[in-house]
Order: structure tokens, then sequence, then C-alpha cells
């Protein structure tokens, strides 16, 4: 039997952990992962804490690239998948090379959500998903003391903590149609903007912005509904969507991300989708929900993997730890946040 | 400033401006200041088109042999790219163009045979000359302009050295290129804002204005136009070609001429006819070219008559390797030929030194009136540095001949045997003279004598002025000697850059070692080697031969073995494995 040629696009926690659950399945196998992020794999969680300069880049990253030589998987970062030729078993990349696949295994995660309301200040808007953006973060703020978050999303406040620590300050407009992973209900914003009250984080109570308007190169001035504030960026937190556009014309079924089965495949055989890219059925809910979180992803990369490597698992979740956020079934877990 | 040691390659298929766009790094970082030993290669068989690579090693100090792993890669044709994968360092930066004319299936793309700590820049180089200029002919620009943005160099040292490349053709031209380079430059600053290095810091004291940027070849023609060369005969052959296109395109300007002859017989023979009649003349070849020459060059010796003969060394025996290095035509160049046939040998061992012992080589040959060879090889022929480089006067490169007195018209023996072995040379219609140049062994006279006495008489007359000539060629060079040395290191040639660099490493990481330059290699100064030999614990001889000919000529002057480190592999001795060698050795000593 010729050697089967296994595809990987991405290298969050759910595509390495496939990667590795793949390896353990198929020794002979030829694994090639794909990242259009020029960095090894890393811990979000802790970008926040980079930021604060509580720890160093390096000790963002939980792989060496030896392991992958070790692994005898071919990493290949900084290339970007931009079509699947699911008939030819093809992924086609960014420089127009053309690589085949015997099994796929789709873990692209989310990238930053900026509602549509918001688009037009995309360039203003700071987001934070990846070190490259905590970089960004870190030069920007060697210019300004104050921020203004909009949105609100669990990831905004552990950046909230970061920036407190660096003594900035910070100003929140706390948005119900960002508040992701969980819903936003009457109760949470009460407790969370007690919280943020608490720690001296001004809470901008207003409906909606009206303009943006930058200064200076520092200096933007925003007005609401009932105020204008002034400061020296924007960072822009609604949650992650799944990150899957380029796959928008192959033939894949594709709600808000990758649509799969409980066993993670997709409607052509040998391609599977894991981690927050997926969006997975549930047949007591017989609807699909998104994964959202590091834990989830591990969690369903392996069973991709396995599955592809001809096992039978079952995503195992409990409908009741599945949340309706705005009209999006989400499963969270692992936040240390909430 | 922090220390720079940067390796940069390009690599593409003939056609791509691949060896334009390295020798534009070595311009531009010349003009930065910094320190630049460049390599083109390409292989034997160029059928139409073949695979070019520069390899460019940048530095703020000294650099004096080729880089061992390669910092940046600029890919202008990534199939051909893939075979440079395996020289790259850690952490390397890989330019290549992300929007090619076809899509490319994983077996011939680079990206795929690269390690994953490599960052990868792709730019659409064609995409962006032709935004910029109206033609993808400039992508080889645009993506030095890539290069520049992510190194963090000076966009101007570029912008520089494209405008002087170019101002022949016209002030249009320069633009479309400045242009083509702006659009990568550009392009890189905004596409990878957020990685951008600072390779190459400004240097406060920039160029340094008597640094030039020059090949071993062209450093060989400009002396030998600078000596004032009449006569240039060759047949062409790899790697010595470029020195007769250099002396085609420039020699006519000074008066003399370039004569393609039909073989590498008749060119020996023409340079010594032309010799005879005292007009400087040379010729270049390489191993199996001079292998024609040697009945030719023993003839020289015989009769007396000097000649300059280049043998640029490719990998041998026979055609060998055409387009690899190799320094193992030594014992032919020393012993190569019939009867006992002493003739001079030396080879310089970087740009500057073929520049000066090319002019040496006249004024030897002249005055010691026999064939003069001067060893490279392709390493060195092909190589770029920009050290400093004065060019000899008038009065440095001034004619060696001995003429006889006017007392001795009349009277004159050609072959007149001196304390020195040197009989004074008529040339041909200096009145009152007679000429003559007989392969025959011969009398004082000039008439062929084969009696005992005779040719006892005049073979030591002929080897007592080769000994003598030792006078006038260069000692060994000694670095970092003392008394006792744990390892001593005796380098020739283009070899002796690393031998160099291997040393001081070594001696940084706290070992007694020092080197010794060996630059005339027949004759050679015995008595200085032996002294070298004598203070050191160990011997060793890296060179680029199978049979250590360096090592066998000198290994009779002391009684300890000498070690070799003998590299066959067509491509210059990395530092590192000479300093193992060291540091081996150092272990035994210890
Ligand atoms: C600041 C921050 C803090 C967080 N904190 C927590 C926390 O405390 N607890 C928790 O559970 N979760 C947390 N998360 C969420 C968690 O990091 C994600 O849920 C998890 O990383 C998802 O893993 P994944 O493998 O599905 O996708 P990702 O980690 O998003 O990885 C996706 C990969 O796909 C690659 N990719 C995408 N598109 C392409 C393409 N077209 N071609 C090639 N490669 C592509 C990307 O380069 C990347 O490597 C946090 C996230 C952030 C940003």
């Amino acid at each position: 039997m010729s050697v089967k040629r296994f595809v990987i696009i991405g290298n969050g926690p759910a595509a390495n952990h496939a990667a590795e659950a793949l390896r353990e399945k198929s020794s002979e196998s030829k694994i090639t992962m794909f990242s259009k992020d020029p960095f090894r794999s890393y811990r979000a969680h802790l970008l926040p804490d980079f930021i604060a300069g509580l720890i160093e880049e390096e000790d963002l990253y939980n792989r060496p690239y030896a392991h992958y030589n070790e692994m005898d998987i071919t990493l290949r970062l900084g290339q970007r998948v931009v079509n699947v030729d699911f008939s030819k078993r093809n992924v086609i990349l960014d420089h127009k090379e053309v690589v085949p696949f015997d099994g796929l295994i789709i873990a692209t995660g989310g990238k930053p959500r900026i509602p549509e309301l918001f688009q037009l200040f995309g360039d203003i808007m700071m987001t934070l998903k990846t070190p490259s953006d905590a970089r960004l973060w870190i030069q920007k703020l060697s210019y300004v003391d104050s921020v203004l978050i909009i949105g609100g999303d669990l990831t905004s406040l552990s950046l909230t903590k970061a920036l407190l620590k660096l003594g900035k300050r910070v100003k929140f407009i706390l948005n119900e149609d960002a508040f992701w992973p969980v819903p936003l209900n009457e109760e949470i914003y009460r407790a969370v903007t007690g919280r943020l009250e608490q720690r001296g984080i001004e809470i901008v109570h207003c409906r909606r912005i009206r303009r943006i308007t930058q200064l200076e190169e520092n200096l933007l001035e925003v007005e609401t509904d009932s105020e204008l504030i002034e400061v020296g960026a924007l960072g822009a937190f609604f949650g992650l969507v799944p990150d899957v556009g380029f796959l928008a014309r192959t033939g894949l079924d594709i709600d808000r991300g990758v649509l799969v089965n409980e066993f993670l495949k997709t409607r052509f055989s040998n391609v599977y989708a894991a981690g927050d890219c997926a969006q997975v059925y549930h047949p007591v809910l017989r609807d699909y929900w998104i994964s959202i979180g590091h834990e989830n992803a591990i969690a369903l990369g392996r069973i991709a993997a396995s599955n592809l490597a001809g096992s039978h698992l079952e995503v195992q979740v409990e409908p009741e730890n599945i949340l309706e956020v705005g009209g999006v079934k989400v499963n969270t877990s692992w936040w240390t946040e909430f | 400033m922090p220390e720079v040691d940067f390796t940069v390659e390009v690599c593409g298929m003939a056609g791509d401006g691949t060896i334009a766009a390295g020798g534009l790094i070595n311009e531009a970082m010349s003009l930065g200041g910094f320190s630049v030993l460049g390599f083109d290669s390409y292989p034997a068989e160029i059928r139409g088109f073949g695979r070019c690579v520069t390899n460019s090693r940048i530095g703020s100090n000294d650099i004096v042999a080729l880089g061992e792993k390669t910092h940046a890669l600029i890919s202008l044709n990534d199939e051909q790219s893939r075979s440079r994968a395996p020289f790259l360092a850690e952490h390397s930066l890989v330019f290549f163009d992300s929007n090619p004319p076809a899509y490319v299936s994983e077996d011939n793309s680079l990206l795929s045979v690269l390690p994953p700590g490599e960052e990868v820049f792709g730019m659409p180089f064609g995409e962006l000359a032709v935004g910029a200029s109206g033609s993808s002919r400039g992508r080889n620009l645009t993506a030095l302009g890539g290069f520049a943005a992510v190194t963090g160099t000076d966009p101007n040292l570029f912008r520089k050295v494209i405008r002087d490349k170019f101002k022949s053709k016209g002030e249009k031209v320069v633009n479309i290129n400045v242009k083509s380079f702006d659009a990568g430059y550009q392009y890189a600053l905004e596409k990878f804002s957020d990685r951008l290095k600072s390779v190459f810091p400004k240097i406060e004291t920039g160029h340094d204005p008597q640094k030039v940027t020059l090949s071993g070849n062209q450093a060989i023609g400009m002396a030998a136009i600078d000596a004032g060369l009449k006569l240039y005969f060759g047949y062409p052959i790899t790697p010595a070609t470029p020195i007769m296109e250099y002396l085609a395109k420039y020699l006519p300007e000074h008066g003399g001429r370039v004569v393609q002859m039909e073989d590498e017989i008749s060119s020996i023979g023409a340079v010594l006819g032309s010799f005879y009649a005292g007009a400087r003349s040379m010729t270049a070849t390489s191993g199996p070219g001079f292998a024609l020459m040697t009945e030719l060059i023993t003839h020289g010796v015989m009769a007396e008559i000097p000649a300059v003969i280049l043998d640029a060394q490719r990998g041998g025996p026979a055609t060998g390797l055409p387009t690899k290095t190799e320094q193992s035509d030594l014992h032919a160049a020393v012993f190569g030929g019939p009867g006992d046939s002493a003739r001079i040998v030396i080879a310089p061992t970087n740009v500057e030194e073929c520049y000066h012992f090319v002019i040496r080589s006249f004024q030897l040959a002249e005055k010691y009136q026999t064939p003069v060879i001067v060893l490279t090889d392709f390493f060195l022929d092909n190589r770029v540095e920009n050290r400093p480089f004065i060019r000899a006067s008038e009065g440095q490169a001034a004619s060696w001949n001995v003429f006889p007195d006017d007392a001795f018209k009349d009277r004159y023996q050609r072959y007149a045997d001196t304390p020195s072995g040197i009989s004074p040379r008529a040339l041909p219609g200096m009145q009152g003279f007679n000429f003559t140049a007989t392969g025959l062994e011969h009398t004082e006279k000039g008439s062929p004598d084969y009696s005992s006495e005779n040719h006892a008489k005049m073979s030591e007359k002929r080897h007592r002025k080769i000994r003598y000539a030792l006078k006038d060629l260069e000692k060994p060079a000694e670095f970092f000697v003392s008394d006792n040395l744990d390892v001593g290191v005796i380098g020739w040639g283009s070899t002796f850059g690393s031998v160099l660099e291997a040393v001081e490493k070594s001696r940084k990481n706290g070992f007694k070692v020092g080197a010794l330059k060996i630059t005339s290699l027949f004759p050679y100064h015995s008595e200085t080697i032996k002294a070298f030999m004598a203070k050191s614990r160990r011997v060793l001889v890296p060179e680029l031969n199978y049979e250590g000919q360096l090592a066998n000529l000198i290994a009779h002057l002391d009684s300890k073995p000498v070690e070799r480190l003998n590299f066959v592999t067509g491509a210059p001795i990395p530092p590192s494995a000479i300093q193992n060698r060291i540091e081996e050795l150092l272990e035994v000593v210890a």
C-alpha cells in the first residue's frame, strides 16, 4: 500500500493534537501542516501576560521546531491555503503551490470578528489573536496611556487586566452584540460592569458610536450617543468567527464554520474539521454548535485524527454545556477568566 | 555596533538576473562599509540555461572565507533554489515569488523543502516589477527591494549601485530599475511590517574609498593591463575564460591585443615567441590546457625564455569538474614536464594578491628568463572581494629584464654562466648581440652540446638561477606565531582564508594555534617553513586535493609527520572543518 498523505490546515491546538494523534496511529504516513501565520504554535491565553511584560515572547510558544522533526511532521509556517480542490484532492497555497492529500483535517480556528457596523474602522481597531497582534499592542502601548475597548469578549477582559498592570487608563463600551462566548444578559452585564468598575475601569454606557476621528497618530476621538471620548488606542473585541472564508467555493457545507457530523467528518470522504472552525452536529439537539476554547480544540483535533485513521469516535458534549449566543450555539470550556 | 556576519544567496536560472542581483548586493554592502566576499557558482552542464547561485558573505570585520550557512536566500526560481535549502541556517530569511506564472507542484516547490524555522517572505516579484516598469524583467530588483526592507538595509545603497550599474544605458533604464527596486522595497515594508529586522546597521565610517569590489579574474586582467601586457594568447576554458574576456574588452584600449589561438599548445608557443621578442605576453588556462602546455613550458626552461602562464585550477584529473574548485595542479605546476625543468610557481591567496602576483610574475619571468606559473583556482578566480586595493604604479610594474652590457658586444654569450645563473638577455634587434633560443642542450654561447660535462654544468646553472630567484619571492607570512604552538597550520592558495578564519576561531577558544601562508611554491623558503614546523607540536596542511600535494612538497622539512586535511568535494574547505581538525589534534596534543 502506498504511503498515506495527510494534510492539516492549521497550527493551533486542534491541528497540533490532530497531527500528533495521526502520527501515533499511522507511523508510515506523510503528515504536512500549514499555517498562514509565520510563528510556532502558541498559547493564546498567555498573550495578555506577554503584553503586560509578565512573560517573554519565547514563553508563548509551546512546541520547539525539533518536536516536528522528531515526530516526522512537516510544518510549513507562513504559508496560507487559499483553496481546496476536493475532486482532485489537492490543497492550493497562496503562492500557487498544489499539494495533494489522501486525508485532510481543517483546523483553521477563528479570527477576530468585527461587526459590520465597525468594519469601516477596521484599520484603527486593534484586535488580539496572535503573537504579532500582541507585538503591535506592545508597540502601541509605548506611545499611549489610554485605551478604549469596544465589545467585551472574554479575551478583552484578560487584556484589560494587562493594561491595568501597565498603568494604562481603560474605558470600556460593553456591547451586548459582543459578549462572546457567553450570552450577555442583564445579570452578567451588571456583574461584569461592577467588577470592571471596581478595578477603576470607566464603563461607557451607550447605545452606539457615532463617529471616530483620528486626531493624531496616537490620539483618537470617539463620539458616542452619550459622550465624547479621547483615547490613545481602540481595541475591538467581539469574539472570534470561524476562519473558513477561503473554503466558501469548494463545495463544503459551510454555515458559520465548516459543518461536520458528530464524527467531525465533512461531506467529502477523509476530510474532517476540528477546533474553533468547525460547526459540529449534535444528535440530541439536532442542531450544529460551535466549539470555542483551547481544550475543546484539543479534544476535537484528536477525534478528527483518530477517525481519519480509521476509528469511529463521536464527540461527547452534554447539551447543557452548549449555550446560545446571539443565535449561535456555542460550547465554551476552560476559560480561565470567567 | 553589533558584529555582522551574514551570508546571502541568490538562486535562479540563467536569464533571471541572478548574477546581476548578487553583484548588486556585493556592491551595495561594500558601499555601506561592510566587508564582502562573494562567490558565484553554476553547474558545468550549461546547455542554454542552467542554475546560477551567488553567495555573498557580508561582515563588519574582514571576511576571508565563504560563509558556511546561508542566512538569507533570494529565490528567483524555486525549483532551482530547492538545492540551496540544506545550506540554510536556522531561522534564515527566504524570499520567493509568491505569484509565479503557473501553478507549481509540491515536488518543485522551494517551500516544501524548507525546515519549519525558516522565515518565508512571499512577494509577487514579477507583478511588482511590471507595475513599476511595465516589464517583469526587473523582478530580480524587486526581490532585492524586499531583501533590503526586511534586513533593514539603507535603500540608498542599492539605489546608488543600481544607478551606477545602468548609467551607461541612459536615464530611462536607470529609472526603470530603481523603480523596480523601490516597488519591492515599499511592498515589503508594508507587507512584513511586523517582521522587519535590522541585520545591517548603518556603519558610521561608511565606505572606504580604497575598497574596490573585484573578482579574482578581474584583478588578474587588470594586473596584466597595468603591467603593460602587449599580447594575450589563449584558448577558452573554464574557469580561466573570464580573464580572456576581460582583456578582450579592455586590452585594446591600452594598445594590446588578445588572440584566440587554436589550442593551448599554440598559445604557450606564441607567449614564448613574444617574450622572446621582448613583449610582455601571457596565457591563462586550466588543468587540461596546462597539461598540453607542458612540453613548451620545458622549452622555455631550457631556452631560458620568459613566459607567464596562469593555471586556474578546477577539479581534475582530465576534464574533471570544470566548474568546481580544487588545488590539485600543484604537482603538475612544480614538476610537470620532462627533464629537470625547474620553474617558478607562485600562488595568490586572495583577490588583492591575484593582482600583485600577476604583475610580479612578469617581472620574475623577465629577470629569471623562465616560465612563471601563477596558480589560482575556481574559488579564487570567481570570488569577489572588496578589500582596500592600491594599483601598482608604472615603476612598480617596470620591466625586470636583464640586458647585456654594451661592453659584451661581440663577445656576448647568451647563456653565460654567472654566479646567480642569470645570463643577461639580448632581445632580437639589439645591435652587436647574437640571438638564440634552443631547446637542445647548449653551451654558454648557445651552440648544441650534448657532452656530459656541459649538460651537468648547464643543468646546475639553470637550477642555481631558480634557487637564486628565492630572494625575489615573497616569504611565507606568519599569523599568530609564537615560540611554541600546539598546532601550526600551513595553507596556500584560495584555501588560506579558511585556514585563517579557523585559526582565529580556535585562538578565541583559547588554543595556541598559528598559521603560515605559503605563496611561493617553487622555489620555496624552506628555512622559514622549517622554523615554523619546528615551533609547532603538530603541523596541519589543509588543501583542496586528495594527495596532499603541498604536504608532500614540504613534509621532509621536519621529522614529525605532517597532518593532512584533504578536501575533494569541489567546494572550498569550510573553516569549521579546519577548526574541528585543529581541535581534534589539540586533544591528542594535550
Ligand atoms: C487572547 C486569547 C485568549 C484566549 N484565552 C483562552 C482561555 O483562557 N481559555 C480557552 O479555552 N480558550 C482561550 N482562547 C481561545 C483559544 O485560543 C482557541 O479556542 C483555540 O486556540 C482554538 O484552537 P484551534 O486549533 O481551533 O484554532 P487556532 O488556535 O485559532 O489556530 C488556527 C490555525 O489555523 C491557521 N490558519 C487559519 N486559516 C488558514 C489558512 N487559510 N491557511 C493556513 N493556515 C490557516 C492559523 O494560522 C492557525 O495556526 C483564547 C484566545 C485568545 C485569542
